[in-house]
């Protein structure tokens, strides 16, 4: 279970979090809300990626910074923008991925062969990412995500830029992580996934509600 | 693995991961397979005889004999002073340059493993090329040595001397990318400081008897090797651009292999390792995670001087923009404006014409403008070659060669406007002469560096050393 007590988050003069206490509990939590509001911000501070101005982030029940490497080991996070290494294969760069994760990289290539394969992608593993297109790299940086078994699941928009069986493979791969994972999604398609989540969240002007 | 158990990241398995994937990166680069070739066909052009052409190393105005040990040493001293900065340009312009940090920094990986993995790897590439000037050593040295040919004796002193400084490139290269504030043009002016420094830093060596510590302050190690153990107190040796009119005639015959093993020496350059493999750990220590795309704006007086202001009232009926009436003129005028985007370049460009209305003008306001344009220019150039904007631009109504025909007209049209107070208080047109030819220049080298490498790095570096000969000169 992951905890957030009255987190706070500003840019220069813009507080982006108001002081926004919530909880996400195993199962599927949604992000929704206008662009802009600080849905990502809140998905990279639960992600560390990003350090709070204010409040306390707990990852079962132990508050960072002391739990974070306890997070990090389990985490899965799957970013709108990453910097792709354009020059290596889908695959190695997942298998770099693995070692970071201190994943068995025979068990992660064969777990990526098949998260690839349910979300079409697996046919272009060997190919390099500089080949790729806007939805294969989106579904690359999520299987990436869903190597080894994380408890905590961080994806920004990750059916965005796929088609709609493509999105619906992704959605449902989801669906199945979270029925043992913490999973918290912005998605364009909160509607479609609403009846499977847990809780649905609304992201706007600094404060986080249920919707 | 049991479910909901949490993997225990390995070191080991970071570490070798990082230097595959890096090296595999090197290996599908063009830039690589550049390095290895230029390296053996450059070696010619390091090796000067009395003509002068190449790069000349004369001691008290005397070119050395070319014994083979002697040529050894000769590549090994032109690569510790005048090739680091091309190794700092390819570390920090190649493939490798962009890493996934979004998704690693947020893995429990040691970070110290991740970078020594990134260091290995700079580190090969760089002995990679060493290795491919040892090819080309051997090969000029059984066309042009005095006396005995011997492999061993031009490969040794080429490793002994240039290996460590190597290393220790690849070791800051990771070290500037391990903190945010020198991952960009503050961390090419540091190096360019940096290498500056190791170059005027021998000095104190060669006044000093061969000892660990006095060599431990040649990072290029030049000294011993054509000084000798002794003292040399004033030492008159010349790298680099040599006249040959000024070098007398016949040569001076070195024992090189005595400067080699003097005192201190070889545990001063293997020393020079252990202080790399040090900054790797140091790095990897005060390692801190890139910013997010949303980065914090300043606050207080300064940080208000300096902000662009609240944006003009927006008109909800305003028509689409109609074709410009000179597409020309609007481009030169988007490319001025970019130039010199922000307060902060305005405030210091007034600074630098005003520091040209008084003084020597040619070593002070104009090398003021020269560098501050550096730094705009470069910027600017290596926004705009980005290979993803790239694709974005030439689709655009005006071709690339056109916009970057833009930018160096633009730029020199920048340079002129610093030196245009200068030339009118002291009513002389020599600042303008000097502000067309260094603006000219400084653009034109921008523009192409940054479109042959798609970033900002290479340009910067190689103009602020051009900079620093213009400035010194």
């Amino acid at each position: 279970m992951l905890t957030l007590a009255d987190i706070s988050r500003s840019y220069g003069r813009k507080r982006v979090l108001d002081g926004i206490s919530v909880t996400f509990p195993t199962g599927l939590t949604l992000l929704v809300g206008p662009s802009g509001a600080g849905k990502s911000t809140l998905l990279r501070l639960l992600a560390t990626a990003e350090k709070p101005n204010g409040g306390t982030i707990a990852w079962d029940g132990v508050a960072l910074p002391g739990a974070r490497k306890a997070l990090r080991a389990t985490l899965g996070y799957a970013p709108q923008a990453v910097d792709l290494p354009e020059d290596l294969t889908a695959r190695e760069f997942a298998l770099h991925m693995a070692a970071l994760k201190g994943l068995d990289a025979r068990a992660a290539d064969l777990q990526f062969g098949a998260i690839t394969e349910r979300i079409g992608l697996h046919a272009d593993i060997n190919n390099r990412i500089a080949t790729f297109s806007g939805g294969m790299r989106r579904r690359l940086v999520f299987a990436q995500a869903m190597l080894g078994a994380p408890r905590l699941l961080a994806l920004d928009e990750p059916t965005a830029e796929l088609d709609g069986e493509t999105a619906a493979s992704v959605s449902a791969l989801i669906v199945e992580r979270a029925a043992e994972a913490v999973v918290v999604m912005t998605t364009h398609l909160a509607d479609a996934l609403a009846p499977q989540a847990v809780q649905v969240l609304r992201v706007d002007q600094g404060q986080v509600a249920p919707q | 693995m049991m479910p909901g158990a949490q993997p225990a990241v390995q070191p080991g398995a970071v570490l070798r991961s990082s230097f595959l994937t890096s090296l595999t990166r090197y290996r599908r680069s063009w830039g690589l397979w550049l390095l290895l070739l230029i390296a053996p066909v450059g070696a010619r052009f390091m090796i000067s005889d009395e003509s002068g052409r190449g790069v000349a190393i004369a001691v008290a105005d005397q070119l050395p004999v070319l014994t083979s040990a002697m040529l050894g040493v000769w590549l090994g001293i032109v690569v510790t002073t005048l090739l680091l900065p091309v190794g700092y340009i390819y570390l920090r312009a190649n493939t490798n340059r962009r890493q996934p940090w979004q998704v690693e920094e947020v893995t429990a990986a040691p970070r110290i493993a991740m970078l020594l993995g990134r260091f290995a790897a700079d580190a090969a590439v760089l002995l990679g090329t060493l290795g491919t000037l040892t090819w080309a050593g051997w090969f000029l040295g059984w066309l042009m040595v005095s006396g005995p040919y011997s492999p061993w004796q031009i490969a040794y002193p080429l490793w002994l001397i240039a290996a460590p400084p190597l290393i220790a490139l690849a070791a800051l290269r990771i070290l500037f990318d391990a903190l945010p504030w020198l991952r960009g043009a503050l961390g090419d002016l540091a190096y360019f400081v940096l290498w500056v420094a190791s170059i005027a830093m021998p000095i104190v060596a060669a006044d000093q008897p061969s000892s660990f510590t006095a060599n431990l302050f040649d990072h290029p190690g030049f000294v011993r090797p054509l000084a000798g153990p002794e003292p040399a107190g004033e030492m008159n040796v010349q790298i680099g651009g040599v006249d040959p009119a000024s070098l007398k005639p016949g040569r001076i015959d070195l024992d090189v292999a005595a400067g080699l093993h003097a005192p201190g020496y070889i545990a001063a350059r293997l020393a020079w390792i252990g202080i790399a493999v040090a900054l790797v750990l140091v790095a990897g220590l005060i390692y801190r995670p890139h910013r997010s795309g949303r980065k914090r704006a300043g606050q207080g007086r300064i940080a208000k001087l300096l902000s662009a202001g609240p944006p003009p009232a927006a008109r909800a009926d305003a028509p689409p923009a109609p074709p410009a009436r000179s597409a020309l003129l609007g481009l030169g005028l988007a490319e001025f404006r970019l130039i010199g985007a922000g307060r902060l370049f305005l405030l210091l460009a007034a600074a630098a014409a005003l520091a040209g209305l008084s003084g020597d003008y040619r070593h002070f306001g104009s090398p003021a403008a020269l560098l501050l344009l550096v730094f705009a220019l470069c910027a600017h150039a290596g926004r705009c070659e980005a290979r993803g904007l790239l694709k974005l631009t030439a689709t655009t109504a005006t071709p690339p060669m056109l916009r970057r025909a833009a930018f160096v007209v633009t730029g020199l049209a920048w340079s002129l406007l610093l030196a245009l107070p200068a030339a009118i208080v002291r009513g002389s047109g020599e600042p303008l002469l000097l502000a067309l030819t260094t603006g000219a220049a400084a653009s034109a080298a921008a523009m192409a560096l940054a479109a042959l490498t798609g970033s900002s790095f290479a340009p910067r570096v190689v103009l602020l050393i051009a900079w620093y000969v213009y400035f010194s000169s």
